[in-house]
């Protein structure tokens, strides 16, 4: 397992990110990806981390983010069109092996976002805990969960990715 | 200095009501009612201080302890099903010197320690525990006058809890009035009810809480441009005359109001909104009436507004541009948060006996095309807040909104079986004004 190509693997996907290359992005998926950003809410320490099971902000396979960056294809998705300002810093990388083919890769997330002329700007902060695959393609993403750090969502819509 | 002191005094806010109630009567409003410090106030004291406000749904408390803590304007309220099975909602303010007693967003709890003093709440509100009772109160401390504060009226309708902060306002069976009706089309599917999955999304919008209700209400008109994203994929319907198939219906007095759209005549859209066979045969038994299942034959799309902030959306919709549509049903609440602030509320509810198989399938349909990332509901959030950003000056103060549309032409429809003021098209903004004569009625009392 070589962690620079791992590496390699994010900055380069962050890059596709906040460039609005989304088609090159969806290249980096299996088919059979799952990607997940659940709902949390605030509970006392003993509960754990509050991640609800069965509400998330994302549960997406590879039709649904093939949909979504259609929609930013066409002329009218006004929610990012103009498009958003983001940065994804991709830090803290931790890679673990699962098997031949599979590692577990956690990253934390500080996304950046700005729209328009607004002074303004939403953070957004996030572990992500992803499974990677080795394919003849390279790696590709086959599974990502995003944690965010926050129970109430400070930007007005997710239009963007984590 | 006094000329810049009169014209900001004696209430710009006020000002604004007149000339709101002066445009209204001729289909207009003025646009900075979106983005006025005043009108947010007066909003806070007139409306939210009177209304009933959603609070939950009692599917998210099913068992004795169970709470969420939810809001009505600034007040935080922890509404639980105490041991006996009573719903309550306790304002969430120690008695003693006001500490949130409950700091989670939900939970179970036989108890509610504050965290400050120490004071300790059974789950019905009585206070129970004094720390140092005897040395420091003398035992003279009357722990029955110091329970935590009710909320002054609570009540729910078919599972869907209200509360209002007004101990003389009207019954909720009153406030909803002939909007019943059409809470029966999604409550009264099946006889073990709704229930609510996982928790609601919560998100900021930098824009006036009226703008969502405003849109559910009545505006079906939207669909085609802000949604147009959707309809190039299929999402959305894409003959531009679809609203014509619709019915537009508001309850007079009690600004309520929905839209309610079918298929075309030539389009073979499945009936009962595309639901699968064991619900519309649950349907058919559950609904109160047979005009009921009459009008819930036709229907694909269905928006409303329960007044002031509860909308409801009940649409067969695909969860990506591949799969077929199925039908979701969402609750969301438009919380005013401060002027041009709100924070949204959304829920995803669907019938508790339904097959997994749906419930999942419905669920994936809902996330995918509204609360936070979905794909409609993204650019609503950028209509409501450009417009909130724009009605912030001077100049919104005197540009008026257009809310005119079917105001001279329409005739209430004769045919339709259910109550209120229908007009057969859901090409209008009688629902609208409807539901802000009601909104200047309250704002002005």
């Amino acid at each position: 397992m070589d962690a620079l190509e791992i590496l390699n693997f994010l900055h380069h996907e962050a890059h596709l990110l906040d460039a609005g290359k989304f088609n090159a992005w969806l290249e980096l998926l299996t088919d059979d990806i799952r990607y997940r950003v659940p709902v949390r809410v605030t509970r006392e320490r003993e509960h754990g981390p509050g991640i609800i099971d069965h509400m998330s902000h994302y549960e997406e396979d590879r039709y649904s983010l093939e949909m979504r960056i259609k929609r930013l294809e066409t002329e009218a998705a006004w929610a990012e069109d103009p498009p958003s300002r983001t940065r994804h810093f991709v830090t803290n990388v931790r890679v673990e092996p699962i098997d031949d083919r599979h590692v577990r890769v956690y990253s934390n997330l500080l996304l950046f976002r700005s729209r328009g002329d607004s002074p303004n700007f939403d953070l957004l902060s996030a572990e992500r805990v992803d499974v990677l695959r080795r394919t003849d393609g390279g790696w590709k993403l086959a599974a990502r969960e995003v944690v965010l750090d926050v129970s109430t969502v400070p930007t007005h819509n997710l239009a963007i990715l984590f | 200095m006094t000329i810049y002191a009169q014209s900001r005094s004696g209430g710009e806010g006020t000002h604004l009501l007149e000339e709101a109630r002066r445009q209204l009567a001729v289909g207009e409003l003025p646009g900075a009612i979106y983005h006025d410090p005043e009108i947010f106030e007066l909003e806070m004291e007139k409306i939210f201080a009177r209304a009933w406000v959603y609070l939950a749904h009692e599917s998210e408390i099913p068992n004795a302890g169970d709470y969420v803590v939810r809001y009505i304007g600034r007040d935080s309220f922890i509404l639980i099903r105490d041991e006996n099975g009573n719903v309550r909602a306790h304002f969430n303010m120690c008695r003693h010197r006001g500490m949130q007693v409950c700091r989670s967003e939900m939970g179970n709890a036989s108890h509610f320690r504050c965290p400050y003093h120490g004071w300790t709440y059974r789950n019905d509100g009585t206070l129970v525990g004094v720390p140092a009772g005897k040395e420091a109160y003398g035992d003279r401390l009357n722990k029955e006058a110091w329970g935590l504060i009710p909320i002054p009226r609570l009540d729910q309708y078919n599972g869907m809890i209200f509360g209002s902060l007004d101990p003389k306002a009207p019954s909720l069976d009153e406030w909803l009035g002939d909007m019943k009706w059409y809470l029966d089309l999604f409550t009264r599917r099946s006889a073990a009810g709704l229930e609510v999955i996982g928790a609601p999304h919560r998100w900021m919008i930098d824009a006036d809480w009226k703008l969502g209700a405003d849109n559910f209400v009545g505006d079906a008109y939207h669909t085609l441009m802000t949604h147009r994203s959707m309809v190039e994929l299929g999402l959305a319907p894409r003959d531009p005359q679809f609203a014509m198939y619709g019915e537009h219906v508001h309850i007079p007095g009690k600004g309520h109001g929905l839209g309610m759209i079918g298929a075309p005549p030539n389009i073979p859209l499945p009936p009962f909104w595309g639901y699968p066979e064991e619900i519309v045969r649950s349907l058919k038994e559950n609904y109160p009436s047979e005009a009921h299942v009459r009008v819930a034959e036709k229907l694909n799309f269905v928006h409303g507004t329960v007044f002031p902030n509860l909308s409801i959306l009940n649409v067969m919709i695909g969860r990506d541009h591949v799969h077929p549509p199925t039908p979701m049903l969402t609750f969301r609440l438009w919380h005013p948060i401060a002027p041009g602030k709100m924070e949204v509320w959304s829920w995803f509810l669907v019938e508790k006996d339904a097959p997994e198989w749906f419930k999942e399938q419905s669920r994936l349909t809902y996330l995918r095309t509204f609360g936070t990332s979905g794909v409609f509901e993204q650019d609503d959030a950028e209509m409501w807040r450009g417009i909130t950003r724009a009605a912030g000056g001077e100049m919104a103060r005197r540009n008026r909104m257009n809310y005119q549309m079917g105001m001279d032409h329409l005739a209430p429809d004769p045919n339709w079986p259910g109550p209120g003021v229908a007009y057969p098209l859901d090409y209008a903004e009688a629902n609208q004004r409807n539901f802000y004569a009601l909104w200047l009625e309250m704002l002005e009392a």
